[in-house]
């Protein structure tokens, strides 16, 4: 679904999008991103499913606390498994990879929002051993094309400075127009 | 301190002031006396002290006034009584006698066609109608600022409860919310109106336990976000958007 790598649409570029993304979106869909939305996955299921990577979109099957590892394994603070679980039932969105031989979340992302405009993208992580084979570009391009045929064209997340060159490629771009990401810390408040 | 008010609002009052003005801040104690009678069903706690000597020293341009910490409390934030859902944020009187109140609601009880009379008024694009309302109802918690003017005699004055200032919050319920459309009515501007709704949001966020609490902010408005605890790209970690149609 996305352009991968460098890519440049010459603005009277004849390429129109798909009829189901102008229903769901009309104009207000940028030019990029609707061409960019018409193109396929990188890597398509069925390629990813028989190298033994299965697509699941429900907490069903999943083992929050092999899950927890694998955050744990990228460098995210361990998280309460009971926390998680309260969050991932509250998640609008969820995507996660099982492989096929271990039955084990190799790769996870979800995304959290009002349902309607807004919504941003958490936990996007890949067990280290099957990074680099294109598992979390599958599972962001997933995730952005779930949000849109929901609807939801404002996407955002937070990216580490390290993976910023992750993202990019994918589509997204940091501090647009001057948008920064704030967050709040404690210590931060001025009395 | 000037006793007589003028008609453009003002809550900078300093503490001095307080009992012998009639601009006042109702605080939800007992010894405030800008708190409602009649009709209106506030739900009011005390609150330590601390807690709204933050709130004023936001609305007090010029922070001359002392501020004495009772010695049990700390970080505003870490207080343990839990936020009512509606109470009085301010209170004045106006040159023809009749009462203003800024009431603070986090029952997110909004009318539709109010929040986007409010959002045009700001200069945002329209939006449709059924989405607000989901938007509002997806929303883990929505705050808003009324204004509720009253008779010199205390009665509620008809049509006069008007929709001022909103913000809401989505959130997994667990670790991150996000804080999204944050306007006040440009009227009511520059009286620390956002930022106690910013506070308020905050303070309740923290109350449930949600610790990571995230907005993205136009460039203009970074300053007052950090002014109210908020950091950009702490870490250097970075708001990114997907293809932003900007």
């Amino acid at each position: 679904m996305l352009l991968h790598g460098n890519f440049s649409i010459p603005f009277r570029s004849p390429l129109r999008p798909p009829i189901s993304i102008t229903l769901h979106h009309p104009r207000k869909l940028s030019f990029a991103a609707a061409a960019a939305a018409q193109q396929g996955f990188a890597i398509s299921d069925q390629e990813l499913e028989s190298r033994g990577f299965i697509f699941r979109r429900t907490i069903e099957d999943l083992n929050l606390d092999q899950l927890n590892s694998v955050f744990v394994a990228v460098g995210f603070p361990k998280r309460d498994t009971d926390k998680i679980k309260v969050a991932l039932e509250h998640t609008d969105s969820l995507l996660w990879v099982e492989y096929e031989k271990t039955k084990r979340p190799v790769a996870f992302a979800r995304a959290t929002g009002d349902g309607v405009f807004n919504a941003i993208i958490w936990d996007v992580v890949v067990d280290p051993t099957f990074q680099g084979i294109g598992l979390g570009k599958a599972v962001i391009e997933r995730v952005v094309e779930e949000l849109l045929q929901k609807g939801i064209t404002n996407i955002a997340l937070y990216s580490e400075p390290r993976v910023l060159g992750f993202y990019r490629p994918l589509g997204f771009v940091s501090d647009p127009e001057g948008i920064r990401g704030m967050v709040y810390s404690r210590k931060n408040k001025k009395k | 301190m000037q006793t007589s008010s003028s008609s453009s609002l003002c809550a900078i009052v300093p503490l001095d002031c307080i009992l012998n003005c009639s601009n006042q801040l109702a605080y939800p104690c007992s010894f405030s006396l800008g708190l409602s009678r009649g009709s209106r069903d506030l739900k009011v706690s005390r609150l330590k002290a601390g807690f709204w000597e933050s709130i004023r020293s936001g609305l007090i341009k010029n922070n001359s006034t002392q501020v004495i910490e009772p010695p049990s409390s700390t970080d505003p934030q870490e207080d343990e009584e839990p936020l009512p859902q509606e109470f009085v944020l301010v209170e004045k009187t106006l040159p023809d006698g009749t009462i203003e109140q800024i009431i603070f609601s986090s029952g997110g009880d909004v009318d539709i066609y109010d929040l986007q009379a409010l959002c045009d008024k700001v200069g945002w694009p329209r939006r449709p109608l059924s989405k607000l309302a989901a938007a509002l109802r997806n929303s883990y918690m929505v705050a808003t600022l009324h204004s509720v003017k009253k008779s010199a005699s205390g009665e509620e004055l008809n049509n006069e409860k008007k929709l001022i200032g909103m913000a809401r919050a989505t959130s997994d319920h667990a670790f991150n919310a996000t804080i999204w459309d944050v306007l006040v009515d440009p009227s009511y501007q520059g009286q620390g109106l956002g930022k106690a709704l910013i506070e308020k949001i905050i303070r309740a966020l923290l109350q449930r336990d949600i610790g990571n609490i995230t907005l993205f902010a136009d460039s203009k408005v970074v300053e007052f976000y950090r002014n109210l605890g908020f950091e950009a790209d702490p870490e250097g970690i970075k708001g990114m958007f997907w293809y932003p149609r900007f």
